[in-house]
Parts: structure tokens; C-alpha cells; sequence
């Protein structure tokens, strides 16, 4: 079946450690896969300040995938967003009707050359240190 | 057609007539978790600024005003400075 491109967000409690995080991110990306979808790209953002409180929280880690895959596909992963207690909020967009992987993917070439010389400047800095 | 009354109407300081952010940088993608961008075309109070305010055009504008309520759902940006955190 005809694959389309989408992209789905989903913010993360705060008070899930990496390791949790990291299992979150996996189911969903499973639920895309095992259902013959492809993933371009996995963003993990670091812990951010949001703009008002969700849950009582006032920080959250957002997730954003990238991927190809069946209208089915979505509803598969929506419900399990709503099931899952890790899961704040979520909003899956559909980039375009059509999905090209290698065309999808030359938006994050681009990017990690950027990044690349970004993180070599600050390389210096120490890195995950809370502020305030 | 340029109107030689035109001037007359005019009583305000003169505005210079902004073109389309958008449509005068083909870089700049319009996407929802850029809320950075989008903060420059909401108030303090969180409200969408008009057309007129920022000169963006319709197609623009429309697209601008999916982004800002998609950022919104996300808590990427607040729906109104009543519930917002202060930075
Ligand atoms: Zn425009």
C-alpha cells in the first residue's frame, strides 16, 4: 500500500530519565516500522520549558519523527499516544501525500553539516547542565 | 492606476507598505515547532497580529495561522498570557 509523509510530535513527562525516554521513542518508531512504515528522521529535543502547564508540568521532552507510512499506520499510533501515560501531548501532521525517502531525507543532510560545524565550535562547553 | 488623491486620504504618518515575509525569503520554512519564528507574529497576549499589522500575504497568512494553533496544542506557545509561564 501507497506510503504518505508525515510527522508526528509528542511531548515526554519530565520526570522520565533517559533510559525511558529512549524505550518511549522506540515503541513508537516500532509501531511505524512493523507496520511497513520508513523513518527519515528521529529529533530528540533536549528538556524544554513549555508554554504553559500540561499535566501540572512545567517542562517536557519533545520527541519529532519523520517517517513514511499507511493511513492505518496513524491511527495505530495515535491510539497508543492517548494510552500511554509517558505521553503528554502529540500532533501528527501529514507532510504530503506522496513519500520519497531519499528526497525526505536530504532535509537532515543538509542539517547535520550545519550542526556539524556548530557543535565543534561549542565542543568546549560542558554539556546537560540544568540553568537556573 | 495610481489615484493623485491618494496622498490626501492618507492623514496617518506614512506606513511604508511591508511585503510578505514569506514570500520575500523563500528560505524561511513555515513550520509549526519554530515557535522562535512565530513568536514575531503573535501579541504579548498571544493573538494572531493581522495582515495589515504585518504585511504578510493571504496564503501566507493562512498558513501562518495553522502554524501558530498547531504550536499552540503543543504548549510551544501559549494560547493566551493568562496561562503562560513567564520566562
Ligand atoms: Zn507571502
Amino acid at each position: 500500500m501507497k506510503l504518505r509523509h508525515y510527522e508526528t510530535m509528542f511531548l515526554l513527562h519530565p520526570e522520565l530519565n533517559s533510559e525511558d525516554r529512549d524505550e518511549a521513542v522506540e515503541k513508537f518508531s516500532n509501531i511505524i516500522t512493523e507496520d511497513g512504515g520508513q523513518i527519515v528522521n528521529i529529533d530528540k529535543w533536549p528538556l524544554k520549558k513549555l508554554a504553559y502547564k500540561v499535566q501540572k508540568q512545567t517542562h517536557g521532552y519533545y520527541v519529532v519523527i519523520d517517517f513514511g507510512a499507511k493511513g492505518a499506520t496513524i491511527h495505530e499510533l495515535t491510539r497508543n499516544f492517548r494510552l500511554d501515560e509517558r505521553v503528554m501531548k502529540f500532533i501528527t501532521t501529514k507532510l504530503d501525500d506522496e513519500f520519497d525517502p531519499e528526497e525526505a531525507a536530504k532535509k537532515y543532510e543538509q542539517k547535520e553539516q550545519k550542526e556539524d560545524v556548530q557543535t565543534t565550535e561549542t565542543s568546549s562547553d560542558s554539556s546537560e547542565e540544568k540553568e537556573e | 492606476m495610481q489615484r493623485p488623491q491618494n496622498r490626501y486620504r492618507r492623514r496617518r504618518i506614512y506606513v511604508r507598505r511591508k511585503i510578505c515575509r514569506f514570500c520575500a525569503d523563500k528560505s524561511i520554512v513555515l513550520d509549526f515547532k519554530d515557535a522562535d519564528l512565530l513568536k514575531h507574529f503573535i501579541t504579548e497576549r498571544g493573538k494572531i497580529l493581522p495582515r495589515r499589522v504585518t504585511g504578510t500575504c493571504a496564503k501566507h497568512q493562512r498558513r501562518l495561522t495553522n502554524a501558530v494553533k498547531k504550536a499552540r496544542i503543543m504548549a510551544l506557545i501559549p494560547f493566551t498570557s493568562g496561562h503562560a509561564l513567564k520566562d
